[in-house]
C-alpha cells in the first residue's frame, strides 16, 4: 500500500524550483542533520509515515540517522529516488560517462566477488548492459538497502531519456530488477506522464506508480494540463503528486481541492521546510483521502 | 521522416538524441562514437540502430538529412566540416571551435552552401531570457547605460581531469566553457561587443582559468562585467545572474525570474516593479528530457532544416561569441590590455 502523504526531500538538499537562491539558502539551513530530522521526526508524529529520499551525498546522512532510531527504522517508509543525476552530470564534465560507469562498478561487491579486474571480467561485464544496468542500481540503493524501502523510482532524467531513445526494456528491467531484488514497488517519475503511459503500454509493467508534476497552474506539466489530465482518464496508473503547490504559486486549499477532483491521485509530495502550517496543509490534504 | 545522426553519445549527444528521436516525423537512424562501451551499450537497448566508430563513414554509409555533433571541443570544426562538404544540416555543441581561425573556413563553406546550422547555446530558450528580450524589444527602458553579470558554478574544486581541462582541447577553462552562454547572452540583449578587457586566474586548474572577470564595450555605447567562475561554493547548478540598468529603470534577469522596475509607466508597462516567475511563464513541451529549453532549441532546428525557419543561434552568431572569447584571452594575456573584438 501506497502512502497517502510523503514528506518531500528537495528543500533539503537546496533544490528549488522557484528561485535557486532560496534553495542555496535553505541548502544552509539544513547544514545540520539534526534539522532534518527535527522535520521527519515531527512529521512522524503528525502520522506522515512516509518520505521521497534520493541518493544525493547528505541523504546517505540522513539514512544513518534513520537507522539509529528504532521507530524510523522500522516504520519509516523510504521512498528512494535514483540516481542523484546533479552529481552524475557534474562527473560527466570531467570523466565522460564511461568512466562513471567503470568507477561505480568497481565498487559493487559484484566486481570484487569475480575479482574481475585480474581477469578481464570487466570487458565482459560492460558487453552485458542489462547485468550492468542492475549493478548500478544495486550501487545506488546500497547505502538505503537497511532501510524500510517502499518504493524505488528511476530519476526521471533517465526515464525520460530512455523514453526520448524510445528504450521501453530498459524501464522493464528497472521494474524487474526493483521488484525481485528488493521487494520494493518499482516506480518512474517523469517529466511527460501521457508519452510515457503510452510507453509503459508495450512493457509487461500494469498500473505503474508514477511520480510526476501536477497543478492546477500547470507549470510544469507536460505536455499541457489538458492532455495530462486524459491521460489520468484513459491509462490505469498510480499516481504520486509533485509540485502540487506549484512551487508556491498556489495555497494549499486551492491546489489540494483542483488536485483531488482528478482521478488516480493516490499519493502526494509535501515539502516541508519548517513546521509552521505543516499541520494545516495535513489536514487539508486528509480532507479528502 | 527526417534521418538523424548523432556523432558523440556522451551527456549531451545522449540528450539531444533523446529529444529529436522523440518529435513526429524524426527518427534516429544511426549514432558513432569512439568509445565502443557506449555503441554496443545502445545497440543492446536498441537493437535496429546503426551504429558506427568513425563518423565518416556514418555520414557516407547513412547519409542523414541532419546531424548532432557533440563532442570534445577541439572536434568540432573538423566534424561540422565533414557535414557542411556533403551539404548536411547540423546541429553543434557549444562552443564553436577552440578559437575563431580555426572555425573561418567552415563559416565560409556553410555560406557558399547556404547551410542550416545551429549551435547549443540554450540560453536563449529559458522562458526568463526570452521574456527579457522581449521587454528590451518594447524599448520601454530606454538606452541601456550598463550591464553587470555573473556565471558561477560549484563544480570544481581540485585540478580536473579530462578534456574540458586541457587548453589545447578545450580553448581554455571556464570563459570558453561556461561563460560562453553568459556572453552569448549579453550580444543577444545588448547588440555586438566592440571592446574587452579581460583579467584571468588559474587556482585548481593547471592549463585553464577557473575565474575570469570582463569588461566589455558593447558598439551600441553601452558598457558592462561580467564574472565568471565554476568554483565558486554554494551554487549547486549553474546559475547566471544579469543586471541591466538603464534611463528609465533596471532589469533583473536570471534561470528563475525577470523582474521590471520602471521609473515611468511606458508602452503599457506599469511604473515601479513587474515580476514574472517561472510559473508565470511556463508553456508545456512535447518532450522534456534535460528542461524544456534543449526541447524548444531541438524543436527549432528541427524545424529550420525541414522548413526554413531561421535559428537564433546559428554558427554565424556562436562565431561572433567565439571572436569575444579570443578578445577576452587576447587581453588576459597582457595584463588586461582593452583589445578590440
Amino acid at each position: 500500500m501506497i502512502d497517502r502523504i510523503l514528506l518531500g526531500h528537495n528543500q533539503f538538499f537546496g533544490v528549488n524550483h522557484l528561485d535557486a537562491k532560496v534553495g542555496d539558502k535553505k541548502a544552509a539551513q539544513f547544514g545540520q542533520v539534526q534539522k532534518i530530522m527535527d522535520i521527519i521526526n515531527f512529521c512522524y508524529d503528525q502520522d506522515v509515515k512516509a518520505m521521497m529520499m534520493s541518493t544525493h551525498e547528505r541523504a546517505l546522512l540522513v539514512a544513518e540517522e534513520i537507522q539509529k532510531s528504532d521507530r524510523l527504522r522500522e516504520n519509516l517508509g523510504i521512498y528512494l529516488l535514483v540516481p542523484y543525476i546533479a552529481k552524475y552530470i557534474k562527473q560527466a564534465n570531467e570523466k565522460g560517462i564511461v568512466n562513471i560507469v567503470r568507477d561505480s562498478l568497481k565498487e559493487t561487491s559484484f566486481a570484487s566477488k569475480l575479482g574481475m579486474f585480474m581477469r578481464g571480467g570487466m570487458g565482459l561485464l560492460t558487453k552485458d548492459v542489462k547485468t550492468m544496468i542492475k549493478l548500478l542500481v544495486d550501487f545506488e540503493v546500497a547505502p538505503f538497502s537497511k532501510l524500510n524501502l517502499k518504493a524505488i523510482f528511476l530519476h526521471d532524467a533517465l526515464t525520460d531519456l530512455a523514453l526520448g531513445w524510445d528504450m521501453p526494456d530498459v524501464l522493464e528491467l528497472f521494474a524487474d530488477h526493483v521488484q525481485k531484488k528488493y521487494n520494493a514497488v518499482p516506480a518512474f517519475c517523469t517529466k511527460n506522464l501521457p508519452r510515457l503511459m503510452k510507453l509503459l503500454e508495450r512493457t509487461p509493467i500494469k498500473n505503474p506508480l508514477i511520480m510526476a508534476s501536477i497543478n492546477k497552474l500547470g507549470y510544469q506539466v507536460n505536455p499541457s494540463r489538458e492532455e495530462f489530465e486524459d491521460a489520468l482518464k484513459k491509462y490505469e496508473l498510480q499516481l504520486l503528486a509533485m509540485s502540487t503547490l506549484a512551487a508556491g504559486y498556489l495555497k494549499p486549499k486551492e491546489a489540494y481541492e483542483y488536485l483531488f477532483s482528478l482521478p488516480r491521485v493516490d499519493s502526494v509530495v509535501v515539502g516541508l521546510s519548517s513546521t509552521n502550517h505543516a499541520v494545516e496543509t495535513f489536514s487539508e490534504i486528509r480532507k479528502h483521502i | 521522416m527526417m534521418r538523424l545522426a548523432v556523432i558523440g553519445i556522451g551527456k549531451m549527444g545522449m540528450l539531444h538524441a533523446g529529444i529529436m528521436n522523440a518529435l513526429d516525423d524524426v527518427e534516429l537512424c544511426a549514432v558513432s562514437d569512439t568509445s565502443n562501451f557506449l555503441l554496443n551499450g545502445v545497440k543492446s537497448l536498441k537493437p535496429n540502430l546503426n551504429i558506427f566508430n568513425d563518423h565518416v563513414k556514418m555520414l557516407d554509409k547513412e547519409q542523414p538529412d541532419a546531424v548532432v555533433i557533440a563532442t570534445p571541443v577541439f572536434l568540432h570544426v573538423p566534424m561540422a566540416m565533414e557535414c557542411a562538404k556533403r551539404g548536411i544540416p547540423f546541429f553543434l555543441e557549444k562552443p564553436l571551435s577552440p578559437n575563431s581561425a580555426q572555425a573561418q573556413e567552415l563559416i565560409d563553406t556553410v555560406k557558399s552552401k547556404n547551410l542550416v546550422t545551429m549551435v547549443g547555446y540554450m540560453m536563449r530558450y529559458l522562458d526568463t531570457y526570452m521574456k527579457a528580450k522581449a521587454v528590451l524589444e518594447t524599448g520601454v527602458l530606454g538606452k541601456i547605460i550598463t550591464v553587470h553579470s555573473t556565471i558561477y558554478v560549484a563544480q570544481l574544486f581540485r585540478t580536473g581531469k579530462g578534456w574540458r581541462y586541457s587548453k589545447e582541447q578545450s580553448g581554455g577553462g571556464v570563459v570558453i566553457s561556461q561563460a560562453t552562454h553568459l556572453i552569448d547572452l549579453l550580444q543577444w540583449l545588448l547588440g555586438p561587443v566592440e571592446m574587452v578587457t579581460g583579467h584571468t586566474k588559474s587556482w585548481y586548474s593547471q592549463e585553464v582559468e577557473d575565474f575570469a572577470h570582463v569588461h566589455f564595450e558593447f558598439k551600441s555605447g553601452s558598457m558592462g562585467w561580467m564574472d565568471s567562475s565554476w568554483s565558486i561554493r554554494h551554487h549547486r547548478l549553474m546559475q547566471v545572474n544579469i543586471e541591466i540598468h538603464a534611463e528609465n529603470g533596471n532589469l533583473f534577469i536570471c534561470d528563475d525570474y525577470t523582474k521590471l522596475y520602471l521609473d515611468d509607466a511606458k508602452n503599457g508597462f506599469n511604473s515601479g516593479w513587474t515580476n514574472w516567475y517561472n510559473p508565470d511563464l511556463f508553456h508545456g513541451v512535447e518532450i522534456d528530457v534535460g528542461g524544456p529549453h534543449y526541447s524548444r532549441q531541438g524543436i527549432a532546428f528541427i524545424d529550420a532544416v525541414k522548413n526554413g525557419k531561421p535559428v537564433t543561434s546559428d554558427l554565424r552568431n556562436a562565431f561572433e561569441v567565439q571572436k569575444i572569447v579570443d578578445a577576452i584571452y587576447e587581453s588576459a594575456g597582457n595584463h588586461g590590455q582593452p583589445t578590440r573584438v
